[in-house]
C-alpha cells in the first residue's frame, strides 16, 4: 500500500521556527488525523507537502516518489490533492466548470489540438463534462451544475470544493479544516464523504481544530503544537495525554 | 449606394486589424497575465514585415509569416522575465518594453527609418485578406475558450493556488498565453504593413496601448463576444460623432473610467451574465 511520509519535515522563516523535524505517516485507505491549536503550524505541514511553500529540511514522499521540492501543479500529478481551510472555488465559474477544472490532470489533448479546435479536443471536453456531471451526482450536486459556485451556500461549496478535489483521483487528499464553521448536521454529512474516500482506498489527512471530530473519524492522530509534534497514537491515547491536554487548554509553567 | 459602402471600406479594414490586436490583448487577459506589450509586439511584426518588404525584396506571404513569428518569438522570451512578476508589476514592465521598442526603433535609423519611419510599402493586403485573417484568429481564439486550456486559463487568471494544487501548470500555460498574443499581434502588424503603405514608429507606442486595452476592457474579458463588440463601438463611435474625433483618446479614457466603474465585466460580459442568470431563474430553483 502506498504511504505518504514525512521526515523530519523542518519549516523556518529567518530564525522563526514553524516547524520542526515532523514525522508522520499517512497511509492509504486509513483518516489520519492532525490537530492542534491554533498557530500549531497545521497548515504549514499542508503547505509544505502541496508544494505552496518551500521546505527548509526533511523529506515528503508519496510511495517511493521524492516530491519534497517538487512544484505544485507536479505534486498534484504524483496523486495528491488537498482542499481549503477557505473554500477556494472559482465563485465567477459554473460549479460544473470547478469540477471540470479538477480533471485537468486526465486531459491529454494535444496542444495543437486545443488551439484549433480539433475534433479531439472537442471530444475530449465532451467527455470531461460528462465524468465532471457524473461526480456532481455522486455529490448531490446535480442541480446546481450551471449555478455560479460563488452563489452557492456554505455546505454545498465545500461540497463542491470536495467533488473537484476527487476529480484529481488522488490516492491522498489533505483536507484543511473542512468542517470549520458548520453545524452537526451539515458536518456528519461531509464524515460521510470522508469516510467514503477512505473506503475506496484513498489515504485522508484531516487537518482539524475540533478534536470531538477528528476523534470520532480517526483510527491515528497526531498532535502539534509550536511546530513539534507532542503526542500520536490513537485518539483514546491522544486525548488523554496529559501533554495534549496542557497545549490545548494552557496551564503548566511554561504558559 | 455602392459609393456609400466604399466610404465606410477603411473603416471596416481598420476593425478588422485592430480586432487582431484587441485579441492579442484578451487572451494574455484570460489567461491571468495584466501584460500591455501587444503595442510593440505588433510594431515588431509590422516592422519585420516592413524591411523584408522595402530592404529585402521579399514575398508579402514570407514578410507576414515572418511578422508572426517574430511577434511570438518576442513575446515567448519576454514572458520568462515576466514570469517572476504579478499583476500591476507585469504591467509597468511591459509598458517600459514598449518604451525600449520605440525608443531602439528610432535609433536604428538604418534599419527601420527611425523616426521617419518606413515608406514605400507595396500595398498588398485589402479587405478581403484582413478580414479572413480576423476570422481565423477569432475562430482560434473560440476554440481556445472551449478547450482544454480555455479551463486552465480560467483557473489560472481567479486563483492561482488552487490551479497548481489541480496540476496546471501556470508557467506553461502563461507562456503558451503570450506565444499566441505575440502570434496574433505580429500578424496583425505585419498585415498592418502591407496594408497601409507606411510605418511610423509612434504609432505602435503608448496611443495604441490604451486604444487596444479599451477594446477589451469596453467590450469584456472573458468571452471571444467581447473585443468584438468593444472594438466595433469605439471604432464607429468616433465616426457618429466627426466633431469629436479630435478628441478621441479623450472619449476612450473617460469611457474607461465609466466602463470600470458602473460595468466592470464589460458590455458583452454583463449581458451573457445576464442572460445566464435569466435562463437559471426561469428553471425556477434557488441555488441558496
Amino acid at each position: 500500500m502506498t504511504m505518504l511520509k514525512l521526515r523530519n519535515l523542518s519549516k523556518r522563516f529567518g530564525g522563526v521556527v514553524a516547524s520542526e523535524d515532523v514525522n508522520m505517516d499517512v497511509p492509504g485507505g486509513k483518516i489520519t488525523g492532525l490537530i492542534g491549536p491554533n498557530g500549531a503550524g497545521k497548515t504549514t505541514i499542508v503547505n509544505m507537502i502541496t508544494g505552496m511553500m518551500p521546505v527548509t529540511g526533511g523529506t515528503i514522499h508519496v510511495g517511493d516518489t521524492d516530491i519534497t521540492h517538487a512544484p505544485a501543479h507536479e505534486i498534484c500529478r504524483a496523486g495528491l490533492a488537498r482542499t481549503f481551510q477557505n473554500i477556494r472555488l472559482l465563485s465567477e465559474a459554473s460549479v460544473l466548470d470547478n469540477v471540470m477544472i479538477g480533471l485537468h490532470r486526465h486531459e491529454r489533448s494535444s496542444t495543437m489540438a486545443a488551439l484549433f479546435g480539433l475534433p479531439a479536443a472537442a471530444r475530449e471536453t465532451a467527455e470531461m463534462t460528462e465524468r465532471a456531471l457524473a461526480l456532481l451526482a455522486e455529490f448531490g450536486l446535480t442541480r446546481f451544475a450551471d449555478y455560479p459556485a460563488g452563489g452557492l451556500s456554505y455546505g454545498h461549496q465545500r461540497k463542491v470544493e470536495m467533488a473537484r478535489a476527487m476529480a484529481a483521483e488522488p490516492d491522498f487528499i489533505l483536507l484543511d479544516e473542512p468542517i470549520a464553521g458548520m453545524n452537526d448536521v451539515e458536518s456528519d454529512a461531509l464524515a460521510d464523504i470522508f469516510r467514503g474516500f477512505a473506503a475506496a482506498g484513498k489515504g485522508v489527512l484531516l487537518i482539524e481544530h475540533n478534536v470531538r471530530f477528528v476523534a470520532r473519524m480517526c483510527s491515528h492522530i497526531y498532535v502539534l503544537d509550536g511546530g513539534r509534534l507532542i503526542s500520536e497514537g490513537t485518539p483514546d491515547h491522544v486525548l488523554n495525554d496529559p501533554v495534549v491536554i496542557t497545549a490545548y487548554l494552557g496551564g503548566g509553567d511554561d504558559a | 449606394m455602392s459609393g456609400f459602402i466604399a466610404g465606410y471600406i477603411p473603416l471596416l479594414d481598420l476593425y478588422l486589424i485592430h480586432l487582431g490586436l484587441a485579441f492579442s490583448q484578451y487572451i494574455v487577459l484570460r489567461a491571468g497575465v495584466f501584460s500591455l506589450a501587444t503595442a510593440a509586439l505588433a510594431g515588431i511584426g509590422a516592422y519585420t514585415a516592413g524591411i523584408f518588404a522595402v530592404k529585402l525584396g521579399m514575398h508579402p506571404v514570407l514578410g507576414v509569416l515572418a511578422g508572426t513569428v517574430m511577434g511570438m518569438a518576442a513575446a515567448i522570451v519576454l514572458s520568462i522575465p515576466l514570469a517572476r512578476l504579478r499583476g500591476v508589476y507585469q504591467a509597468i514592465a511591459t509598458v517600459a518594453f514598449i518604451q525600449i521598442f520605440v525608443s531602439l526603433n528610432i535609433y536604428a535609423e538604418p534599419i527601420t527609418g527611425g523616426a521617419l519611419g518606413l515608406n514605400g510599402i507595396p500595398k498588398t493586403v485589402g479587405t478581403g485578406i484582413l478580414a479572413i485573417a480576423a476570422i481565423a484568429a477569432t475562430y482560434v481564439i473560440w476554440a481556445v475558450e472551449r478547450g482544454r486550456l480555455g479551463r486552465a486559463f480560467n483557473a489560472i487568471r481567479q486563483d492561482e493556488a488552487v490551479a497548481a494544487s489541480l496540476g496546471i501548470s501556470i508557467v506553461r500555460h502563461q507562456m503558451l498565453a503570450f506565444a499566441l498574443s505575440g502570434a496574433l499581434a505580429g500578424l496583425f502588424g505585419a498585415l498592418e504593413a502591407y496594408h497601409a503603405y507606411a510605418l511610423d514608429p509612434n504609432q505602435f507606442g503608448f496611443h495604441l496601448l490604451i486604444t487596444v486595452l479599451s477594446y477589451v476592457i469596453l467590450g469584456g474579458r472573458n468571452s471571444v463576444i467581447g473585443p468584438v463588440v468593444g472594438t466595433a463601438i469605439l471604432i464607429i463611435l468616433p465616426e457618429l460623432a466627426r466633431f469629436l474625433a479630435e478628441y478621441r483618446m479623450v472619449i476612450y479614457g473617460a469611457m474607461l473610467i465609466i466602463v470600470i466603474n458602473y460595468m466592470p465585466k464589460g458590455i458583452a460580459d454583463t449581458v451573457r451574465d445576464a442572460v445566464r442568470a435569466g435562463r437559471l431563474k426561469r428553471r425556477g430553483e434557488d441555488p441558496a
